[in-house]
């Protein structure tokens, strides 16, 4: 009897030395090698393979990817009794640990981000008193907010309805990100790393930044930039020129016009859809043409330096753009900056002569501009 | 297998030495079990699929067949939904060569695209059903959805036009009153 209990002991001792030493010394052999050791797993051998061809091939797995003894078991326990999903995604809780990844080495886009809209929680999207009172969540809302979470919107918040009080399910959501970096950008894609050009100024490289993708929740998979759609709008009758920038395509999947509501002057007319309908800010009027990210910074949104990009600091009125009356200079403004127009204010026709004397007399008495 | 010491199966060294060979024996089965990127198929197979594939839908301003990922849909479906079909795979592709090297003395893979063209046609008639199989799975692989490995890009929808992911805004948003809308 005392023998067996000793065996039985030594035999646990044994298991849960193999279950914890090989599990750790399987995490060192398959972090290994920049994740040649993963891909000895052959499940894993396209994933590691595709990170291979884009500018984080240098980086180990779990540089960017959580693995915590729960994650190894679990990924044990698939592999060996072969339940490998047809496409292998990150779970929701994995995307959210890969944020704190992603800020490890990009500090800047990821301060950049979190004081900008995008980086809005759970809490402040779906709980949210303003919104909810007038409008019912639905699972569409998960297209463009939360767009990875592995569940319906009956999962996020609870109560589903115009009264409230409302509060997201999972607490440990609650304060996460509904828009992580993976909303935008993709890691396991195709792209060069980036190289130090042979000219000091240079027009080397992707004009658009490889990563930047959109992460589709329906078909569980990115879209690079390149690939997505840049509607057709027009303002009335009049077809918008619209910049072909490919960046700002990944913008129009969530800030989207939408198709003319039946009965309404667009469709009975059979015009397509309306610059300003849905969530479109596409400019028209004295901005149109331009993209959004000519004025948006990629991370924040924030527009702050944008008006000295192009324009001088006088206008053709002779009046500083950034203190005109728009939204830039006030949100309140009746005149939207993404649509106002030089006939907003000049309402009896634009004084070209005027405009001109006005520009040629500041520009005599601007220091350092009197030549032009 | 008794033991001499104690009375019991097997002495400590012993377990511990079961236990060794078994985590070795796991770990070569595990190296062993697969090789390249593929879950069921094997590179050579992997090329003969792809040539036929692409005289089934070549490239032209869009993607091949092989380049809209079709041969990853095949086989994750082959390795999960259509196990049915493994064999005829196995002995169609094997066949498929035999041919191929009977007439032009090389696998399909290797030969020119007017002489795969001839091959898939062969095939075609002479062995239908493994040719109609791979007609569906490609056809199925081309234009379904990209989140079974196949329609890489959605390519096949943007050459129908259609968008995807569509560009849907939703009237409870509109940022501007429009005397149109």
């Amino acid at each position: 009897m005392k023998s067996s209990l000793r065996f039985m002991a030594i035999g646990l001792g044994v298991a849960a030395l193999l279950v914890v030493g090989g599990t750790y010394g399987a995490s060192y052999y398959y972090t290994s090698q920049y994740g040649q050791g993963c891909a000895s797993c052959h499940e894993m051998a396209a994933y590691v393979g595709a990170v291979h061809s884009a500018p984080h091939r240098t980086t180990g797995c779990m540089d960017c990817h959580e693995a915590s003894m729960a994650t190894k078991l679990r990924h044990m326990r698939i592999h060996i009794f072969g339940t490998v999903p047809e496409t292998i995604r990150l779970r929701d809780v994995d995307v959210l640990a890969m944020t704190s990844s992603c800020q490890k080495c990009h500090q800047h886009e990821y301060a950049n981000w979190h004081a900008g809209p995008h980086s809005a929680t759970y809490s402040q999207i779906f709980a949210d008193p303003a919104h909810n009172s007038k409008r019912i969540l639905m699972d569409d809302c998960l297209r463009c907010h939360g767009m990875y979470f592995n569940g319906s919107i009956r999962e996020v918040v609870e109560p589903l309805n115009m009264k409230g009080p409302w509060r997201v399910i999972r607490s440990r959501f609650a304060d996460q990100p509904a828009m992580p970096c993976m909303t935008c950008h993709q890691m396991h894609r195709e792209g060069a790393q980036e190289t130090k050009p042979a000219s000091r100024i240079s027009v080397a490289g992707a004009a658009v930044p490889d990563s930047l993708a959109f992460y589709d929740r329906r078909e569980t998979l990115h879209f690079t930039a390149a690939t997505l759609s840049i509607p057709q709008l027009q303002d009335g009758a009049r077809v918008v020129r619209v910049s072909q920038d490919p960046r700002q395509a990944l913008c129009y999947e969530c800030h989207a016009p939408r198709e003319p509501e039946a009965g309404s002057v667009a469709a009975t007319n059979a015009w397509g859809p309306q610059v300003g309908s849905g969530d479109d800010r596409t400019p028209i009027g004295v901005h149109e043409g331009i993209s959004c990210v000519a004025c948006h910074d990629g991370h924040n949104e924030n527009t702050r330096a944008s008006c000295k990009t192009c324009h001088p600091q006088m206008s053709n009125c002779g009046i500083d753009v950034e203190k005109m009356d728009t939204t830039f200079a006030n949100s309140n403004s009746a005149h939207n900056i993404h649509w106002v127009k030089c006939t907003d204010c000049h309402q009896h026709g634009i004084p070209k002569v005027k405009a001109v004397a006005a520009v040629k007399a500041k520009l005599q008495t601007t220091p350092g501009m009197s030549g032009f | 297998m008794q033991s001499s010491r104690d009375g019991v199966p097997l002495t400590r060294r012993q377990f511990v030495a079961a236990g060794a060979m078994g985590g070795a024996a796991l770990a070569v089965g595990c190296a062993g079990t697969k090789q390249g990127n593929w879950d069921f198929l094997n590179d050579p197979q992997a090329r003969t699929l792809a040539a036929i594939c692409d005289q089934i839908i070549p490239a032209d301003d869009f993607p091949s067949a092989s380049q809209a990922g079709v041969l990853t849909y095949i086989d994750r479906q082959l390795a999960r939904h259509y196990r049915r079909h493994r064999n005829a795979y196995r002995d169609g592709l094997e066949q498929a060569d035999a041919m191929s090297r009977k007439r032009f003395g090389q696998d399909l893979a290797a030969l020119t695209v007017p002489q795969q063209l001839e091959m898939v046609s062969s095939i075609e008639k002479e062995n239908s059903g493994f040719f109609n199989l791979v007609r569906s799975h490609t056809l199925e692989g081309y234009y379904g959805a990209p989140r079974h490995g196949g329609n890489r890009d959605a390519v096949s929808w943007k050459m129908l036009g259609m968008a995807e992911p569509p560009v849907r805004g939703r009237a409870q948003y509109d940022q501007r009153k429009s005397p149109a809308s």
